[in-house]
This record gives C-alpha cells, structure tokens and sequence, in this order.
C-alpha cells in the first residue's frame, strides 16, 4: 500500500470529505469491472457498486490496515453482491429482455452460463473463479480476499475446469 | 474450457465506467458518509452499544417493525400478538415433533438382494429442478440470442447438484411380502424352494437399529438375516458332493408342541494346495461413495474376500480421495483383526484421485510380488476416476504393461448414479481382470469369490430344495422364509429353472417349523368328516429332503436326498448352530410382526442367542446380541 492511499484513508476515517470524494473516485473504476465480472450484468453491477460505495462511506473506520485495502474492497464488494443477489426475487432477473444488445452479446450470455452453472456448484466457487480468472489474482491473493486456505481456491478452480470440460460441449464458439 | 477461454471471456466482458454511473455512486457514497460524520458528531464519547453506530440494513428489518408494532402502540394489542405468537410456535412444535420419527426412521439402505425389491430414489430434490429450471432459462435466453444474432445456438446440460445430495432420502421401497402361511400336509405335502445367500437384509436391519429404529416391516427377510451368519457345520467328506446337508430337529420355542426342522448346508472348504495370494484392495474413497450401497458394500465385500484368503496370503488397502494413501501396508491375512480395523476406518470425503491411486497400489503389489502366486489389484469405486487423470488412454497403456509385470487388475463397480461402466471395463480388460458390478453381497460373493484366487470358484450352482412331509407324522409346516424364493414343486426336477447358487464354504440354513401329528398346537380344526386315515408306514419320518444342484461346469443336475427322522442325532455342535438360527429367525419374525411367534418376546430370543453364541470368531453374533437389544429399546419407544 502505498504511503499516499494510506494517508487519505486515515483522512478520510476522521471524517474528511475531500479525502474519501477521492478514494471513492479512484476504486469506483475497479470494484465496478470486478462487480461486471462477478455478477455478468452491467447494470446489476452498476447497482452493486453503488451499494458498496455507500457501505464503504459506512464502514470506512472500520478498515484497520491489517490487509491490502484492495484486498478489504473485493470483500465488501463480494458481500454486497451477495446481499443483492439474496434480495433479488426470483424471476425478476434473466428475462429475455434483458439480453444486450451491444456486439458483446455472445460472450456476455456465455459468461453468465458459465457463472450461473459455477455458482450452482457451491458456496465460494464462483467467488475463487471471479478473482483468479476474471481479476487475475492468484490463488494466494484470492484465498487471503476468502479468507480460506489457497489449496481451497485451488481445488475449487480445479473442480470448476473438471466440471466445465465436462459440461460444455466442443465446437462452442468461445 | 480451458482456462485461456475462461480468462478470454471475463477480458471481453464490457467493463468501461459509465461516469453517470460513478456520479451518482460518489454521490451516494458522500451523502451516506456525511450523515455518518454528523452522527459521530452529535454523540461525540459514547463508547458504549449505541444503536446509531451499529451497521444497520438500509430500512428497519421487518422484524423490528413487528416490534414496533407490538410495543408502540397499546399494550393489550402487544398482548394479543404475543399470544397468537406463542400459539403459533407451539403448533410448530408439535408438528416438528410429529415429523421428525417417521422422516429418520425411513432414511435406510440401498443394498438389496437382487435389485427389483428396492428402488432408491436419489434425492436432488427441489434444489436441482431449480436449477433445471434456471438452465433452461438461460438456454433460452442463448437461443433468443442466436435468433437475432446467429451464433450457434448450445444448451448447457445442468449440474447435478452438490455432492452432499447424493443421500438416500428415506424413500427405499420394500414389496410387501406376506409371509409363508402354514399349510396342511394332506393337502399339500411338498414343499419347493431356491437356497438363497443374500444377506442385504440384515444390513439394512442393523443400520436402522443402530439408528434407533425399528425397520420396515417389508425389509425383514428372514432367510436374509439367518444366513448373515456362517454356521459350524460339519464339512462335507470328499470332493464328490460338494456340500454336507445337516438335518437337525428342535422343539419350537415359541409354540409349544410344534418342532423346527434345520436343513443347514455347509458348502465344501477348498483344500490342497493353491496359489499364494498378494492382494492389493484399491478402494475410492471419494464424497460420492459415501452412499450406503456404496462405501459399507464395499467394506463388506473385502471382509468377503478375505474370509476366502489363507493366512500365509497377504493384503494391503490403498485408499483414494483427494489424494492416494496407503491404510495398510502389506498384511498377511492371519492379522485378520488388524485388516478389519484398517477397513472399519475408512470413511468417504474428497474428490477422486484414481490415477495416483492406481500408481500407489501398483508399487506395494510389486513390492510383494509373489512368483507363483496370485498378485492382484482389486479396484473398487463407483465410477469417479477423474482427478489427476491427463490422458484415459495413458493410464490404460500403464495397467496394460504392469499386467504383463504379473500384476492384474480386477475392477469392482459399485452403486448407482454416476457408475462409468466404460472406462471400468477398458481398465479391467488391460489389467487382465474381469470388470464387475456389485449391488448385493451376493453379487459380491460370486464375484470375489471367483476373481480373487484362481483355486476359488463357486462349489455349486442352482440349488433347490424339496422336502416332502409325511401325513403319518406331520399335520402342518410352515416354512421360515424364502417368500421370494419359493418354486413350483414341479420346477425342482426342471434343471432349465435357475436357483441359487453356493459359493467355497458357504452355509446357508433353512427352517421348517412343523406340528407333529397328535400335537394340539395345529392352527387348523379337526375336519369333522375325517380323511382316510393315514399309513403308519414310516412314521419315524417326519418327511424326506431332496436337494438338487449343479457342478459349476455342468448343465445336468445331481440329486441329494435323505430322510428327516423323527428321532435326529446331530453333533451339539450341530444342535448349537441350529439354536442360534432359530433365535435369529424368531428375532426375524418379531421385527415383521409375524403372527406365528405368540407371546415370545425380544427378552427370549437374546436368552436363546446368548446360550449359543459359539466361538463367534468375527464378532458376529455378539453384534446380532446387541441389535436384540436395540430393538427391545425401539419397540419399547
């Protein structure tokens, strides 16, 4: 971390505004991409991000230095995400309309397959997949984020590539 | 979908920011941190709980508004609602309470005897048809897609939920068979059935005593639990006849005046010389074996086939999961106990590492390699045979080589649900062994029993019994079991009919219980008209046994036959053996509410076991001891 952003976090938990303004504008760009890949909806992740911007003005005296501040962000972003997903209706979300229409549509479609189908294989899988594929974090660093051991985030990542080989069939235009 | 596919679709996700977007985020984010920093504010040195500084959910929980509810307004309204709450958790209770005997109480084993009597059904219940539903819907959703923008258009096959589903969730079905009812000699003195060597019941049996349940009435079979146990019958004398008939003649314990006929079977020890045995048990212990008609089958068919090994043989059981490991480094069979121990121990859990499994056992096999003996793998999984796996041909071309090392492999498949049935066969085929599925013990049996050692082989094959009671000595029979397995009197002679079939020194034990003529014990009156009056020919006979079999190589029947005396001289080893069977088979009837067994209770059969316990080498029949009184606690409840 460094000795900048240190600084304008220990501004901003003693309550300045301009300080915090700016922390927000700098991590908006990475908890939005990291929620994107997470949830595989730019509008859901719009909304998460927004839900953990103002968690994060909430929580912000809570943030003790002992991990990477980016590592405390994944968290509260993977929480808020968490939090939206359990306060989503069924069926109000994956309706037809809501295929985009950008040029993107193909990949976008087979993402959420592939995080619909990883979510569907336990609590945490979807989660190890995100960071280490989508974020390019290693095990290590996503086991520290989980707060689990990194053979877990590498057994899981394993067990999702044996699954998915298994599942998609060849000849699928990725 | 390798991982470069998986990174190269998170990359094209769109993730440019949308400034609107983060306008309105940091705007949120400021407002909520300013009402955070006028809160600190206003309630500068409370250090204490204080409710504004707790993290609270966006709006009230709906909880706390039912508090409200309750406490701002009158108090008597506060009463009401406390009182409806309070009626409705007891009636949550007692609900709860209702469910909760009938649902444990049918959580029960798959192990069947011959596979039509149960059907598990394998629960992945709403959880998976959710999932259904959801992969349909996003297959749809890919399908629109195509539509509009003509990509290929692929359905993802849906998961199979998580492994902890792979429970049998109580809804084992049992046919309800009746059980055989007592018939009058004069009217039907021939009685037909097939010898039967399963044993599935008793387990069954066991694990829902063990639970603290009495079992299904319909999942008692009587001969099942009866011939769990190996009886000390005399062996027979030379090769000719495979096995020895012992025909014993008890008083009935729980009818007074009516008598029990033993017919106890001990099918022909192999002697001789045979081949040492190095055997090397390769057992998965993966998540999905946990299963009851996977992981305990499994134990329970090793103890098989070790009962058939020598003692100067040896074992050694490599188990795998996540990783390989060896249990139990080579053994000779005459530690018996420390290999049972080492098989107790197993559990399922983790993922399915066959590949360095096979490696480990291949080492210890070769590291005991016997020169003119039997070296042999024997595989057992349920068909996970994934992890650490590069290449299926490559671990095929390893077996095939170490089989031409003097290592054979024999793969012995086990449950249901995601059995690969090819890849078994292709192992076993290299591996020079034979592929086979076990879903009984008696399938494991036949197969152990002949896989395991070139020298073992079944003794016998379709075996019938036919007994013929005789009208001057016999008024009625009632045959203890067999419901399923009972034949046409015609069929006996009929060698096209298929019957059981016995294995090296298997005993199998059938029982007649008979009311003698002049007893008072018959259920059936007296007929007022009479029949002829029976001959007083033969009379010290109370009927003649025939058994009829087939030499494992021959399509032709052989025929044994004697008489049933009146007077039986048998061994008090015989007379022992005898006793524990019928203390079994009444134990048998009062867990299906038999009608026959009167007013003797579980207190009579554990009396009648006790005394007969025998040399009980296994621990066998001290464990039947145990589960008398586990039912005694059941029934009680």
């Amino acid at each position: 971390m460094t000795q900048q952003l240190a600084e304008t976090i220990r501004r901003a938990q003693c309550g300045d505004r301009d300080a915090f303004s700016c922390l927000v504008e700098q991590h908006y760009a990475a908890m939005f991409s990291f929620a994107c890949r997470y949830l595989g909806d730019r509008q859901d992740a719009e909304d998460v991000t927004q839900q953990a911007c103002i968690k994060l003005a909430r929580s912000i005296g809570q943030f003790r230095f002992e991990s990477a501040f980016s590592t405390w962000l994944y968290r509260l972003v993977i929480n808020c995400a968490r939090d939206w997903h359990s306060s989503q209706r069924p069926g109000q979300h994956g309706e037809l309309d809501d295929v985009p229409t950008s040029d993107n549509c193909e990949a976008t479609v087979l993402l959420r397959q592939v995080i619909g189908m990883v979510e569907r294989m336990g609590e945490g899988f979807r989660d190890s997949l995100v960071l280490v594929l989508g974020e390019g974090l290693s095990h290590a660093e996503a086991a520290a984020i989980l707060q689990v051991k990194e053979s877990t985030v590498s057994w899981r990542l394993h067990e999702i590539r044996k699954r998915l080989s298994a599942q998609v069939q060849p000849g699928v235009d990725v | 979908m390798n991982n470069k596919q998986l990174e190269n679709l998170f990359a094209r996700m769109d993730d440019s920011v949308d400034k609107e977007a983060r306008q309105r985020s940091v705007a949120a984010a400021l407002q909520t941190f300013d009402a955070v920093q006028e809160e600190k504010k206003n309630t500068p040195a409370s250090q204490g709980i204080v409710a504004a500084h707790r993290l609270t959910p966006e709006q009230p929980s709906i909880g706390r508004r039912i508090m409200q509810l309750i406490t701002a307004t009158n108090s008597a309204r506060g009463w009401l609602y406390g009182a409806m709450a309070s009626a409705a958790v007891l009636v949550l209770g007692v609900f709860i309470a209702l469910q909760i005997p009938t649902q444990s109480g049918l959580v029960s084993e798959n192990a069947t005897p011959d596979g039509s009597n149960v059907q598990s059904h394998y629960s992945m219940p709403a959880r998976e048809s959710l999932a259904l539903a959801d992969s349909s819907k996003v297959a749809a959703q890919a399908s629109h897609g195509s539509s509009s923008l003509g990509f290929h258009a692929f359905s993802l096959p849906e998961e199979t939920g998580p492994r902890s589903s792979f429970h049998a969730s109580g809804r084992d079905k049992f046919d309800t068979v009746d059980a055989n009812p007592v018939k009058r000699v004069s009217a039907e003195p021939v009685s037909t059935f097939s010898i039967d060597v399963d044993t599935a019941s008793y387990s069954f049996v066991r694990r829902q005593l063990n639970a603290g349940f009495l079992p299904q009435k319909a999942a008692v079979r009587l001969e099942e639990l009866v011939n769990y146990f190996p009886y000390d019958y005399p062996l027979p004398k030379d090769r000719s006849q495979p096995f020895s008939t012992n025909v014993t003649v008890l008083d009935s314990p729980w009818k007074a005046g009516n008598k029990l006929v033993h017919i106890g079977i001990q099918g022909y020890e192999l002697q001789g010389a045979r081949p040492r045995a190095n055997i090397v048990f390769l057992l998965d212990v993966s998540g999905s074996m946990d299963s009851p008609d996977k992981l305990p089958l499994v134990k329970q068919s090793m103890r098989l086939l070790l009962d058939r090994l020598h003692a100067e043989d040896s074992v050694a059981i490599v188990v795998y999961a996540g990783a390989a490991g060896t249990v139990l480094e080579p053994t000779p069979v005459k530690d018996k106990q420390k290999i049972l121990a080492a098989l107790n121990r197993l559990q399922a859990g983790g993922s399915t590492a066959g590949a360095a499994g096979i490696q480990l056992a291949y080492q210890l096999a070769e590291s005991q390699f016997i020169a003119n003996g039997v070296n042999r793998i024997v595989l057992a999984t349920d068909g996970d045979f994934n992890v650490g796996i590069g290449d299926i041909e490559e671990l095929k071309g390893f077996v095939e080589r170490k089989r031409q090392s003097g290592v054979f492999l024999s793969v012995l498949g086990f449950g249901q649900g995601n059995y690969q049935d090819a890849l078994m066969q292709a192992l076993a085929q290299n591996g020079n062994g034979v592929a086979a599925y076990i879903d009984t013990l008696g399938e494991a049996q036949k197969v152990l029993v002949e896989e395991a050692g070139s020298a073992l082989f079944p003794i016998a094959k379709d075996v019938k019994i036919q007994v013929e009671f005789n009208p001057a000595a016999v008024s009625e029979y009632r045959l203890l079991g067999y419901e399923t397995r009972l034949l046409a009197e015609e069929d006996f002679n009929n060698d096209a009919v298929d019957a059981g079939d016995i294995g090296a020194g298997h005993s199998v034990t059938a029982i007649y219980e008979i009311t003698p003529v002049g007893s008072d014990s018959a259920v059936f009156g007296g007929s007022r008209y009479g029949e002829k009056l029976p001959s007083r020919e033969k009379s010290d006979e109370y009927g003649y046994l025939k058994l009829r079999y087939k030499l494992p190589n021959e399509d032709g029947s052989r025929l044994i036959s004697q008489p049933i005396g009146t007077q039986s001289q048998s061994t008090p080893e015989v007379l022992r053996e005898a006793r524990f069977a019928t203390a079994v088979a009444g134990f048998a009837q009062l867990l299906s509410g038999n009608k026959y067994v009167g007013n003797w209770h579980y207190t009579d059969a554990l009396k009648l076991a006790q005394s007969n316990r025998g040399d009980d080498a296994f621990g066998y029949r001290a464990e039947f001891i145990q589960l008398i009184r586990k039912a005694e606690v059941a029934n009680a409840m």
